[in-house]
């Protein structure tokens, strides 16, 4: 206690120095945690991005690119999977349901889905959660669409507005078909999945958008259904209750199957990776999601590297900052062993100099660690989808804290050990 | 008391001339012994050997009847702390603690001075405050800070923790150096109050001669040195 007590007011006394240390070891630690902790939310918020789906199938590429191209809306499929095997897969023993989606379009660099409505009845994120909306209601007329939480909030629509779909990718397409716009009738919640930055229009709208030939599509439907002829362009959907939104395209990008039990999913798998007519994939998303973070963990194991240097830096800093008081207390150390400090007195002293500056780091960089998480949440949770997790620290983030004050504590054996030879040699001798 | 026998020292093994060469040094529980020599003649080693901080390299150390010199080294830091009472040249105080910490700090390693300052005072800081008080500290001083004490009243702050516990030994070292002479005198008559009070024997060290008059005994290390017979 008197130790703990003299260490405390002897950094108190040295208050400049010792402050700048913890700071530093503060900042440290803040670092760290932060980097921890959005690595494994991060990780988590990737992994939960699509879940309730057992398989994903598409043309044959690889696993990671048909992942990329069908839930992440990176790069394109090259190939297409007929609508023909589609259909024949989706009627399947054991299918549940099966999300057609055809990718490859965009609004104002945002991708479009053309799926149908099973979409938002099926699909799930994170824990099997499923879409919800905050206004409106799934599409039920071709040229409607719904919007995904992030594309409303940063294009700024709103129920009732029209939008403008472009065939291609990117911003510039040429092809603007300002011809076919769409009405805004949904908008979704936020996901924290690439959901968010997405626009949902009805299968068949993707090819009227590309042919151009979808009224008459409509129009046949509308013929077949014995309902009124209605070729005009401002064709009047309400009377459509029962429009066929999915058509019967050519190809689409890829489609999601669920199955009544997850005992399928290897069979109807190795079937459709087998299947005679068309070369197709069919990959179980959990399993492609893990392979894909494993290629990403180098990234990952770096930035962990990094924040552990910084960490030992902070360490050497108050290493450097212990060892160049020490030369100054000497006196202080004389006259602590001049009233019967023994010289392990002395060690623990300074021991528990360091061990407090580092618990003290470590309380302060808990304090910013969460500082930084409250105000960087929203901005992660919208920018890059990463639904960070404001909670107590886990067991394993108090490990690593456990680990830094270990740490502080070998490194305050340094100059605790110094000062015991010190106090052994110099004795009552010292005359500064 | 405090017995020497055939004492040498030396700081290294190939040391030509011994830096502490004592024959016989012999001196009574009570006594305020008064130690000269010019600077470099081994003063500081000699009370560094007192204080059980170094041990001789050859002879003989009694303090209170134990041979210091064969206890382990913790024994003799305990020894010291319970025993011996040490006062600095100067900067005898940490500079973080107030005057009264800086005085219980004198027995917080000593069980035995606790209890000896308890006989005094009902606390350990009421006695600090009482030795304080006795030096010519008043209650505002021993709660300023260190730093704005005069040199004076922190050797008297020094002092009273070198007595607080009633140690049977209190070593000043040149403890008089930085004060002017009128202030000299009424330090050295306040430690030979305190001493007498506690019964404590004194050894106190100065190259200045003209406080040699106040002590009962004076003992020039020059002379001491070098096998000169030192017994009285």
């Amino acid at each position: 206690m008197l130790l703990i007590k003299l260490a405390t007011k002897s950094l108190l006394n040295r208050k400049a120095s010792a402050l700048l240390t913890l700071f530093t070891i503060a900042i440290s630690v803040m670092l760290l945690m932060s980097i921890e902790r959005v690595r494994v939310d991060a990780k988590s918020s990737f992994s939960n991005t699509i879940s309730g789906t057992d398989l994903i199938v598409g043309a044959r590429t690889g696993d990671i690119q048909l992942l990329l191209s069908s839930v992440f809306r990176i790069g394109h499929a090259n190939n297409g999977v007929s609508w023909k095997s589609y259909q024949y897969i989706s009627e399947q023993r054991g299918v549940k349901w099966a999300i057609p989606m055809s990718l490859g379009d965009s609004h104002k660099g945002l991708a479009v889905l053309g799926t149908n409505k099973d979409y938002f009845e099926h699909y799930r994120f994170a824990k099997k959660q499923p879409l919800s909306f905050s206004q409106g209601h799934e599409f039920n007329h071709l040229f409607e669409v719904v919007l995904g939480a992030e594309v409303a909030n940063t294009l700024g629509y709103q129920l009732g507005d029209e939008v403008v779909i472009a065939h291609g990718m990117g911003n510039t397409s040429f092809h603007n078909h300002d011809d076919n716009p769409f009405k805004v009738v949904g908008i979704l919640k936020p996901t924290g999945t690439p959901v968010d930055k997405t626009l949902h229009i009805p299968l068949a709208a993707i090819d009227a958008i590309h042919g151009g030939h979808a009224h008459q599509h409509e129009a046949a439907q509308a013929d077949a259904n014995d309902h009124d002829h209605d070729h005009d362009h401002d064709h009047d959907h309400d009377q459509h209750d029962d429009v066929d939104l999915v058509g019967t395209p050519k190809q689409i990008t890829a489609f999601l199957l669920g199955f009544d039990s997850p005992l399928y999913t290897l069979q109807v798998r190795r079937n459709i990776n087998q299947y005679k007519d068309e070369a197709l994939l069919a990959i179980m998303p959990g399993v492609t999601l893990r392979e894909l973070w494993e290629m990403l963990s180098i990234v990952e194991k770096i930035l962990l590297l990094f924040s552990i240097v910084v960490v030992l830096i902070s360490l050497l800093g108050m290493l450097t900052s212990l060892l160049s008081s020490l030369n100054q207390r000497r006196r202080e150390l004389a006259i602590l062993r001049s009233v019967g400090a023994r010289p392990w007195h002395i060690f623990t002293l300074i021991s528990v100099e360091s061990l407090l500056i580092t618990g003290l780091g470590c309380i302060v960089g808990i304090a910013l660690f969460y500082a930084l998480m409250l105000l960087g949440a929203d901005y992660l949770q919208s920018h890059a989808g990463i639904s960070l997790n404001i909670a107590l620290l886990s067991s394993y983030e108090l490990m690593l804290l456990a680990a830094i004050m270990v740490a502080g504590f070998i490194v305050g054996l340094i100059p605790a050990t110094r000062a015991y030879f010190y106090s052994l040699a110099d004795g009552m001798s010292i005359k500064i | 008391m405090i017995t020497l026998e055939n004492v040498l020292f030396k700081w290294h093994a190939k040391q030509p001339e011994p830096t502490i060469n004592i024959t016989k040094l012999d001196i009574d529980q009570g006594e305020h012994v008064f130690l000269h020599g010019p600077s470099g003649c081994g003063k500081s080693t000699l009370l560094s050997l007192l204080a059980g901080v170094t041990v001789p390299t050859q002879g003989n150390i009694q303090l209170l009847g134990k041979a210091i010199n064969q206890l382990s080294n913790s024994k003799r830091d305990r020894f010291r702390a319970d025993h011996i009472g040490y006062i600095f040249q100067n900067f005898n105080l940490l500079p973080y603690l107030s005057p009264i910490e800086n005085v219980t700090l004198g027995c917080q390693f000593s069980k035995q001075r606790q209890k000896n300052a308890l006989k005094n005072s009902a606390a350990i800081a009421a006695e600090a405050s009482r030795l304080l008080t006795a030096l010519g500290l008043n209650d505002a001083l021993q709660h300023q800070a260190v730093a704005q004490l005069s040199i004076g009243q922190q050797q008297r702050v020094a002092a009273a923790r070198a007595f607080i516990g009633s140690p049977e030994i209190i070593i000043a070292d040149e403890p008089t150096s930085a004060l002017d002479t009128q202030n000299r005198q009424a330090f050295v008559k306040l430690l030979f109050e305190q001493a007498n009070a506690a019964n404590s024997t004194l050894i106190f060290v100065s190259h200045d001669e003209t406080l040699q008059t106040l002590f009962t005994r004076s003992i020039s290390l020059v002379e001491l040195q070098g096998g000169t017979d030192a017994t009285h």
